[in-house]
């Protein structure tokens, strides 16, 4: 009778199960909510530009037709490790407080210039028959026209987390009335696919300071940023990186917007045992507890830029 | 060379792939598109219209690449593997119009698809509303032509290889040349000389099926057709570069035991 069981089976099966059971316990560490630096879809390495669209992700591979469109069609790529040695230079913008978007200072065009390149005829053919022209500052298309696409590809991968910070610029573009309450409503959207997120959480606190001028708001969302962040700064990718950088910026700011000088300096002090050359903390912390007074302006307060507030 | 042979034979590989049911699949391949489309509209397509132009071009020409890989890949090795080439031998046809008529067929087949494919595609973004530009016209014009070398390069990678090989080969040609081209011109400025000679052979004999594909233009506004001698340069190009590989193809045949 014990034979016609059939054990090893059974105690496959029952092992597979326990195997599933606990298998969540891996989601942490396998998906980190933190970008992964090997996904940056702007890598410098010729390597990384040549097969750029062939990432396995489809929503990077979205994200990438939506620099184009930005670019209406025209290819662009991030100068090359060689040629940043060599000392050249990208194309540049006109419009640089589009930064949040993307930068173009190290980027040019896919398709090269007629000076530089040896194909001869069938270079101007290439030029004659694609999108290119001379990007050499340039403008881009409205990012509202790829506000789709960024629906679609955070829908596809809620995972992306460029999807939803990129797409929350997106949708403050040109400061239309009520757009931050979209683009908070949209952030918080990507936070509950992913809470630990630094980057959404530090876009989320500065929509908040740029847009409402809400300090003492935003300062749990800088907050959450940094406890998410701040443990695992060696793990983070650069986005991160610079995401938790600025966390610790705009609270420390937002500390003394609201007279918390204690804050304040807990703030800066923390942020600068991670980030020991920032000179904006430094001088956050060497402000005399007098300039924390709400509102009131000094010749070397360090201030909150009106327009250009995306990079402080 | 004779043209009712030619036009013969044409006809032959055109039957041949309605029979083997080709052009099933291209139908099968429309409907997914259409079913794809759909899938957009849940999105809204409202400032989508360049992403969907876009994957429409892209969607035609990797299916189209695709069959006309395929079909022109199998027909030498299937007609040798069938013993059907004997009859052919057979009658009063050289091999090089065995060839040419045989390339000519299996062009025919890819334009078809093409076709079909396109009236597909047009029908899901009229769904839409989305409009196109004249530059499709030209579009379409420099495809079928790019499809044509496509067809040559195969044939001749089919007399060459297995016909598995051959389809793989080629379609790695098709899909890889663009990126060897451009990572040539990346790094031609900091090559050696050699380097930079091996890299001015390597463009002329690749297959620049790229060049025809006026696609990114069609797909985003306000990008014109491509000059008028730009169009010529690449009638030019497409028939030099397709006789060449019949040339080397016929070469290869001649010599073949059957």
């Amino acid at each position: 009778m014990a034979k016609s069981i059939p054990w090893i089976p059974l105690l496959a099966l029952i092992g597979a199960a326990l195997a599933g059971m606990g298998a969540h316990r891996l989601q942490e560490p396998l998906r980190p909510a933190t970008e992964v630096a090997g996904l940056n879809a702007h890598e410098t390495h010729a390597g990384a530009t040549l097969l750029g669209q062939f990432r396995t992700n489809i929503s990077a591979w979205l994200w990438l037709r939506t620099d184009r469109y930005l670019h209406n069609g025209v290819e662009m790529r991030p100068l090359t490790d060689q040629e940043l040695a060599a000392g050249q230079m990208g194309v540049g913008t006109s419009d640089n407080h589009e930064k949040d978007l993307h930068d173009d200072s190290a980027m040019r065009t896919v398709v090269p210039s007629q000076s530089e390149d040896f194909r001869g005829w069938m270079g101007d053919v290439e030029r004659a028959t694609s999108t290119y022209k001379d990007m050499t500052n340039h403008g881009h298309n409205s990012p509202k026209t790829a506000l789709p696409l960024f629906r679609l590809m955070t829908w596809l991968d809620p995972h992306f987390i460029r999807g939803w910070t990129t797409g929350s610029a997106a949708i403050g573009w040109g400061r239309v009335p009520g757009s931050e309450v979209k683009m908070m409503a949209y952030l918080k959207e990507g936070l509950e696919k992913n809470p630990q997120s630094v980057a959404i959480h530090m876009e989320l606190g500065s929509v908040k300071v740029r847009r409402q001028r809400d300090f003492r708001g935003a300062i749990p969302d800088f907050a959450a940023a940094i406890r998410y962040g701040g443990p695992n700064l060696e793990k983070l990718g650069p986005d991160d990186q610079e995401a938790l950088q600025d966390a610790f910026r705009w609270k420390t700011l937002c500390h003394r917007e609201i007279g918390d000088y204690e804050g304040k300096v807990a703030s800066a002090k923390a942020g600068l045992q991670l980030f020991p050359e920032d000179s904006l903390l430094m001088r956050l912390l060497h402000e005399s507890p007098l300039k924390t007074v709400p509102g009131q302006k000094t010749p070397d307060r360090v201030e909150i830029p009106e327009e250009e507030e995306e990079h402080h | 060379m004779r043209f009712f042979v030619l036009k013969a034979l044409t006809r032959g590989v055109v039957i041949d792939s309605v029979r083997r049911k080709d052009l099933w699949v291209v139908a099968i391949l429309g409907l997914l598109i259409l079913l794809s489309a759909s899938l957009l509209g849940f999105f809204g397509l409202d400032g989508l219209q360049s992403f969907v132009k876009d994957l429409a071009t892209s969607v035609l020409g990797i299916f189209t690449t695709i069959i006309a890989v395929l079909v022109s890949g199998r027909m030498m090795p299937d007609e040798i593997k069938n013993r059907t080439l004997y009859p052919l031998l057979a009658r009063p046809i050289s091999r090089w119009e065995l060839l040419v008529g045989k390339w000519l067929g299996a062009v025919a087949v890819t334009w078809i698809s093409f076709g079909l494919l396109l009236v597909t595609t047009s029908l899901a973004l009229a769904l839409f509303r989305v409009p196109f530009e004249p530059v499709m016209l030209q579009y379409i014009l420099l495809k079928m032509i790019g499809l044509a070398m496509l067809c040559s390069v195969t044939l001749l990678m089919s007399l060459l290889m297995t016909p598995a090989g051959a389809c793989v080969m080629s379609l790695i040609l098709a899909a890889g040349t663009g990126m060897i081209v451009r990572a040539m011109t990346m790094a031609f400025e900091f090559a050696s000389p050699p380097v930079q000679f091996l890299f001015k052979v390597l463009n002329g004999l690749l297959p620049q099926y790229g060049l025809f594909d006026v696609g990114d233009r069609a797909a985003n506004s306000g990008w014109g057709p491509a000059p008028l001698w730009v169009v010529g340069a690449l009638l030019g190009y497409a028939a030099v570069y397709s006789l060449a590989m019949l040339v080397l193809s016929w070469a290869r045949f001649r010599r073949q035991a059957i």
